[in-house]
């Protein structure tokens, strides 16, 4: 593996039963690139992200992160990584600065580290005040909020980010957002997976679509575009055509019956 | 008031009460034949029990023995529904215990079409199913079969309704102190502030303390002859008290005092309607009741190296180490593990204050051995095998961060090892002080106690994981999956009394002394026991170990799979 790539998938599949997740997936993500991965649901994103973190084995195949097979030290290459879950599960007897105070031991962040980037994150995400709450009492946005910080806290250089926005509000969305941005330019690479995608179009290098497990385009938004033949069309159009989903007009007028 | 709104959200609750108790179902109407059942089976043994009853009654020639049995049978119907109140009253509040943190599941009743009044009353009936009505249902056709050879028909048709009705009126009282229970422990979470910790904490703990000690005192002390004499007695005393007017109308039944009897009638009528009123208004006020959040620190992050941190501990282990004691302080379904080592030491003490029949010495030797050895070991055996099961849905969190299966089993054994140590200690002191053993018994019972504690933590502590079962349904976390928990048992038995067989002739040899004069043993038999033990001890530690490393290593790989 060179080192400009920060993941690659080389043949990669997960079958869970009868029913395929992942089947033999080729991608590859170079270091400092947002990339972003669509898909509908049940199309493999979260599998795909899991078998980059070394949550999910795959069945057959090999994944590299950072140059190091995932499989061969996976301790290693989690320190090296952020991880935002879909639907985080996190210590819910905890307080918000007790879990963090945690995550940054967990990750090995010096105390004095720890607490600059905790007092940080949390004036910028608005968790003033609530930080010292007991989680269980948190919206779920705020909850958002607290994994974002732990996957960010200790500077990882891949950040593996499952619907990363959801619950958000704009403010902090966006200061999320240019983080994400900033963080780019000094060279942590993301892979983002997404349903909102003017979040895709708006943030990410390149765009994998995925569909029943398999990858079904990927490229910048231009070059997307050229192939779905669809110019001048957003991000919306590209993706319901690719993936055969594009006609709902006959469904949304049998519910209207 | 809709009754089929109430049936409907009878079944509902009747459902949520079966999901809580863990069993498995695939629609949401059951087979009517099946969940009567046991109903149908209790008025069947009801109805032998009645004729068994009623039959010996009929074959007593002795005049005076049969006007005894019928004096204590005309006893025993009219303090049925004051029994019937107490054991409605157990049985209903414990129903409500186990539903406590699901509340979620009732949720949406909140803004579908339903009155306060009929999901009040709903909530009523179906807290009464299951074991309280059973045990009515069984009782009513015992009496009512055995009446007929008594010739108390009239009597028992009587007692069928009040004993019903009160019944009725405990499951109403609970569902009205469920409501205020959860209103007023917020409140006083919300008072306590960063304090609320350790007021939910020390509350559940001596919640627990005083339940067990009333539990405990009923079963050494109270016979059913005596209750039965003492509520027949008493109830008449007490008339202003609402809730036995259902036992004393019955009462006056009895006695033919007709005037009286229609006088309690009404007012236990009466007083149940105005019950269930306070139960819908309390509903109306405190029924959409949200738990306030704990605030426990103002947001002042300062970083701390700690105790952990100077024993050598890495920041990664004590992180989980710390987090795992704030679980234990929090999280209420873990903290019921702090009343073990309580229990044990209330029940010898109630039974010594019982007066036991054995004698002093070798009660005291008994309780020093039972007080030092059993509550720490029997701590590190539940608690091992919980620990990382306990991790419930955020063992994702562990998978995805760099744990490594060394500092994951090196954490949680730590855990496990310095709070049964606590224990032990604890319970030393306490059996010292009770027992005042000699010097070398003192020693020899801490060291065996430790002996044991580090191979049992660890043995556990591998089933744990082996076992470990992550699901969190209601009512409580899984933790540790049954088959597992059942290894783990025998395999620490096994464990504890191969650590222990060493010293098994000398205590051998110490139960005989005690009738006569005899040794066995040469002298230095137990000095060189102990280190033997010892020695069991470290080696199944080791190998134990060796088997939890593996075991965490495969949880860590397997992850998701």
């Amino acid at each position: 593996m060179t080192s400009s790539l920060a993941v690659k998938l080389s043949s990669v599949s997960k079958r869970y039963g009868d029913v395929t997740a992942v089947d033999y997936l080729d991608l590859e993500v170079k270091r400092g690139e947002i990339f972003g991965l669509l898909g509908p649901n049940g199309s493999g994103k979260s599998t795909t992200l899991k078998m980059i973190l070394g949550l999910v084995k795959p069945d057959s195949g090999f994944v590299n992160v950072l140059g190091v097979n995932v499989e061969d030290d996976p301790v290693g290459v989690k320190r090296k990584m952020g991880y935002v879950p879909e639907s985080p599960r996190i210590y819910e007897f905890l307080t918000g600065l007790e879990f963090l105070d945690f995550t940054g031991d967990v990750y090995g962040v010096a105390p004095e580290e720890k607490k600059k980037r905790i007092e940080e994150f949390v004036r910028a995400l608005d968790l003033e005040g609530r930080e010292g709450d007991i989680i269980s009492s948190y919206s779920e946005g705020m909850k958002q909020k607290v994994v974002i910080i732990s996957a960010l806290m200790h500077k990882p250089e891949l950040l593996l980010l499952d619907e990363p926005l959801s619950g958000l509000d704009p403010k902090s969305a966006r200061i999320v957002k240019d983080l994400l941005r900033g963080l780019a330019l000094q060279g942590v690479t993301t892979i983002m997976s997404t349903h909102i995608l003017e979040i895709a179009q708006a943030m990410c290098d390149r765009i994998a679509i995925m569909y029943g497990g398999r990858l079904l385009a990927l490229g910048t938004m231009n070059e997307l575009r050229q192939k779905a033949k669809m110019p001048e069309s957003g991000l919306e159009d590209i993706f319901l055509k690719l993936t055969g989903t594009g006609d709902v007009k006959p469904i949304v007028e049998a519910l209207m019956k | 008031m809709n009754w089929k709104n109430v049936l409907r959200l009878i079944s509902v609750n009747v459902k949520a009460s079966r999901i809580i108790r863990g069993a498995r179902f695939r629609r949401f109407r059951e087979n009517k034949i099946v969940t009567c059942a046991l109903y149908i089976g209790a008025f069947a043994l009801g109805l032998l029990v009645g004729w068994l009853v009623g039959s010996f009654f009929a074959g007593i020639t002795d005049s005076t023995f049969k006007q005894l049995v019928l004096d204590g049978a005309t006893n025993l119907f009219v303090t049925l529904p004051t029994i019937a109140l107490l054991y409605g009253l157990v049985f209903t509040q414990m129903s409500q215990f186990q539903r406590i943190g699901v509340k979620a599941s009732i949720e949406p009743l909140y803004w579908l079409p339903i009155t306060w009044k009929e999901h009040t009353l709903a909530s009523i009936i179906a807290n009464m199913l299951g074991a309280p009505l059973i045990i009515t249902t069984f009782v009513c056709s015992s009496i009512l079969t055995a009446s007929l050879f008594l010739g108390l028909a009239p009597l028992a048709v009587f007692t069928v309704p009040m004993l019903s009705a009160s019944l009725f009126l405990a499951s109403i009282t609970t569902e009205a102190f469920k409501v205020l229970q959860v209103r007023i422990s917020g409140a006083v979470t919300k008072a306590a502030g960063r304090a609320a910790v350790w007021v939910r904490l020390i509350g559940s703990i001596l919640f627990f303390i005083i339940f067990y000690i009333i539990y405990f005192s009923l079963y050494y002390s109270v016979s059913p002859l005596a209750l039965i004499e003492s509520v027949a007695g008493g109830q008449r005393i007490l008339w202003f008290i609402p809730y036995l007017w259902p036992g004393i109308a019955l009462s006056a039944f009895a006695a033919g005092l007709w005037p009286e009897t229609a006088i309690f009638l009404s007012a236990s009528a009466f007083f149940i309607y105005l019950l269930f009123l306070a139960a819908v208004s309390l509903n109306v006020k405190f029924g959409l009741y949200e738990a306030p959040s704990i605030k426990v620190s103002r947001g002042v992050y300062v970083p701390r190296a700690g105790l952990l941190g100077r024993l050598g501990f890495s920041p990664l282990e004590a992180a989980i180490i710390r987090k795992d004691l704030r679980a234990f302080t929090r999280r209420h379904e873990l903290m019921y593990i702090f009343i073990f080592p309580i229990i044990f030491i209330i029940m010898p003490l109630l039974s010594a204050m019982r007066g036991g029949t054995a004698a002093p010495s070798t009660f005291s030797s008994f309780l020093f051995i039972y007080l030092t050895l059993l509550p720490g070991t029997l701590m590190a055996v539940i608690l091992g095998s919980i620990i990382v099961g306990s991790e419930g849905g955020s063992v994702r969190f562990m998978y995805s961060t760099p744990i490594s299966a060394k500092s994951l089993v090196k954490a949680k054994y730590s855990f496990t090892v310095l709070f049964s140590l606590f224990v032990i200690i604890v319970c030393s002191f306490v059996a010292c002080i009770l027992t005042a053993p000699s010097i070398r018994a003192a020693v020899i019972g801490f060291a065996e106690a430790v002996f044991l504690l580090f191979p049992l933590a660890m043995v556990s502590l591998a089933c744990g994981i082996k076992g470990a079962d992550f699901r969190e349904l209601p009512p409580r976390p899984r933790m540790i999956r049954p088959v597992w928990s059942l290894i783990n048992m025998i395999v620490c038995a096994v464990a504890g009394l191969t650590i222990i067989a060493p010293l098994i002739p000398y205590g051998v040899q110490r139960v005989f002394q005690l009738f006569i004069a005899t040794s066995f043993l040469p002298d230095y038999y137990l000095y060189a026991a102990l280190p033997l033990s010892g020695v069991i001890a470290t080696a199944i530690t080791y190998a134990a170990s060796k088997i939890a490393l593996n075991s965490a290593e495969e949880l860590l790989r397997k992850a998701e799979q």
